[in-house]
């Protein structure tokens, strides 16, 4: 217990004093979420609002699949990607293995359904009388459209969280695609699985206090966008 | 002017026939009433005439031009017409941005904007909400607040989907007199959908009946669900029918054919139904009595509505109503002519 104790004052100093180590791992971990959080709603908001508003045949099938798509593991993304950008694979030639590069596009496929999936949910719940009333308003297709982006907002960004808060947390597709790089591709969760690995905790304590800080702020906020969306 | 002309419109839903209207005219500056039971085809008529809708066949035109069901076209044709819906819903903003939506996709000035956003919201009386937010307005504010988004668009015609139906007494009040301020100030078309058949006989030049999907070819306004029994299992006993679970009324010997079951829907002509005098000798075992709770001048003749256990519309003329003189709250004596009652749905 004491040792425990021994490496959390530990950690907490190190993080108090801004190690710059420390920094630039949580750097990477937030450079790469963040990016890969911004190209999933880039894609994912669209799809999920195209395809909740399509009245394509197979619509269910899709959802379906999405559904699925949420369930899986990081490794195995992983190693799909690995696959194509190992230098055997056909985008060996550009060099993309162990880059943040590769693990912003296997982060950006495991989160990518997420957003789409809930983008989905968020905009069928979004009561179709706010589509009727634009449109007798004089709204045309694409003025309509963002009525109903609007008033599914909370629900949207909502989604946007929950696949942030998914992405920082994830470890199998960095260590699996970035190679935990000091310096370059080492984020917290790989770097918390080096330190375990090394039996030195203080590192790895300090990193899952901000990873833990990191994810109550997302929670936080997640929680009041729901709270908003409930009213 | 005729406004919309409606040929042989037939719309489905799934497959199923849930509005088939032979030919329908609605001329310009007018307040037309649409009545009709739950489920006959108002609302989807609405939304055709609102231009939201395209019906499955059959030919519609605007202000005598063919309608053509492109999306460029219905646009255009949506910002002439507004729909205002029975539970209207209002966008997540101000009272006034909710005003302003409608205004700003037509690219309105933004000087003209607030002006006519201002004068909206002091026609329907609610100047001191323009800040607050829409969702916190009450339901008859609501209601007040979507005709004023409506109105801001002067819109050629105002649809109006049961506009009093969920509002308490006082806001239907104020918007009957909205609507009637409506149509005589700025001449706007309005249609409005409605079960009370004395707000469409009060506020309405022109009444409409739907009945599953068509329109009657009489303005059935004393058109009572019943069912039927008879006195014995004879081919001529006496056939009664209980309106409403309410009402039993002996029936006369029916031109229309026989009830198809034992309930069923039946219309009583106003113009053939005869109020007396209560001291007055019955001519047969048919008259029933009732109170009068309304009467009032409508053309040449005057309507009287009586209570006898439902409300039921009598129209007179000004001599046999001279001669009764029925008093509100009097009790009369209610006779129908051979041929007032119809069978809605006969073998």
């Amino acid at each position: 217990m004491s040792f425990f104790l021994e490496s959390f004052v530990a950690a907490c100093r190190l993080a108090w004093s801004l190690d710059p180590e420390l920094l630039r791992i949580v750097q990477v971990s937030l450079t790469t979420s963040c990016l890969a959080t911004a190209l999933a709603s880039l894609v994912g908001i669209p799809a999920g609002f195209a395809i909740a508003h399509s009245r394509m045949p197979g619509k269910r099938i899709v959802v379906t699949l999405l559904n699925t798509l949420l369930a899986l593991p990081t490794v195995v993304i992983g190693l799909f990607v690995y696959v194509f950008i190992s230098r055997r694979g056909i985008f060996g030639p550009l060099d993309l293995l162990y880059t943040q590069q590769a693990m912003i596009i296997g982060q950006f496929i495991l989160i990518a359904p997420l957003v789409t999936a809930l983008t989905i949910a968020a905009v069928s719940r979004v009561d179709a009388r706010y589509r009727k009333t634009a449109r007798t308003l004089g709204a045309g297709d694409w003025q309509t459209a963002l009525v109903v982006l609007r008033e599914g907002r909370f629900g949207i960004g909502a989604a946007v969280i929950s696949a942030f808060g998914r992405v920082i947390s994830e470890i199998g597709i960095s260590m699996m695609l970035g190679g935990n790089i000091k310096g370059f591709t080492r984020t917290m969760t790989t770097a918390m699985a080096l330190e375990y690995d090394k039996g030195s905790f203080t590192l790895a304590v300090a990193l899952g206090l901000v990873l833990m800080a990191i994810s109550l702020g997302v929670n936080i906020l997640f929680n009041l966008i729901q709270g908003r969306s409930g009213r | 002017m005729t406004l919309y002309s409606l040929r042989a419109i037939v719309q489905r839903y799934n497959g199923r026939v849930v509005l088939d209207i032979d030919r329908l005219d609605l001329e310009a500056g007018r307040i037309h009433a649409l009545l009709g039971p739950n489920g006959a085809g108002k609302t989807t008529l609405l939304d055709i005439l609102a231009f939201l809708e395209t019906p499955a066949s059959g030919t519609m035109t605007f202000c005598g031009e063919l309608v053509e069901p492109s999306p460029q076209r219905l646009l255009q044709l949506r910002r002439q017409v507004v729909l205002v819906d029975q539970h209207p819903i209002m966008f997540s903003a101000t009272v006034s941005s909710n005003i302003e939506f409608g205004l700003k996709i037509r690219k309105v000035d933004p000087t003209v904007r607030r002006r006519k956003v201002d004068e909206a919201l002091e026609t329907v009386g609610l100047s001191r909400y323009k800040s607050a937010a829409a969702h916190e307005l009450s339901g008859g504010e609501t209601q007040r607040l979507a005709l004023a988004r409506a109105l801001a668009l002067s819109p050629m015609v105002l649809l109006c989907d049961e506009p009093t139906a969920s509002v308490d007494a006082e806001n239907q009040a104020i918007i009957v007199g909205l609507l009637q301020q409506i149509n005589s100030e700025q001449g706007t078309t309005i249609v409005f959908t409605t079960h009370d058949r004395l707000q469409a006989a009060a506020l309405a030049q022109h009444t409409l009946v739907l009945e599953s999907g068509r329109l009657a070819e009489v303005a059935y306004e004393n058109s009572f669900a019943c069912t039927f029994r008879r006195d014995n299992q004879e081919h001529n006993a006496q056939l009664y029918c209980i309106l409403h679970g309410a009402v039993d009324l002996a029936l006369p010997a029916l031109t229309s054919g026989r009830p198809l079951g034992p309930s069923g829907r039946l219309h009583i002509n106003p113009e053939k139904i005869t109020l007396y005098r209560p001291d007055a000798p019955p001519e047969s075992g048919l008259d029933i009595v009732g109170t009068v709770v309304l009467a009032m001048a409508e053309g040449d003749k005057i309507r009287v509505v009586v209570n006898i256990g439902v409300l039921l519309a009598a129209l007179m003329d000004r001599a046999s109503y001279q001669q009764c003189a029925p008093q509100i709250g009097a009790t009369v004596r209610v006779r129908f002519a051979g041929d007032a009652i119809t069978l809605l749905d006969v073998a």
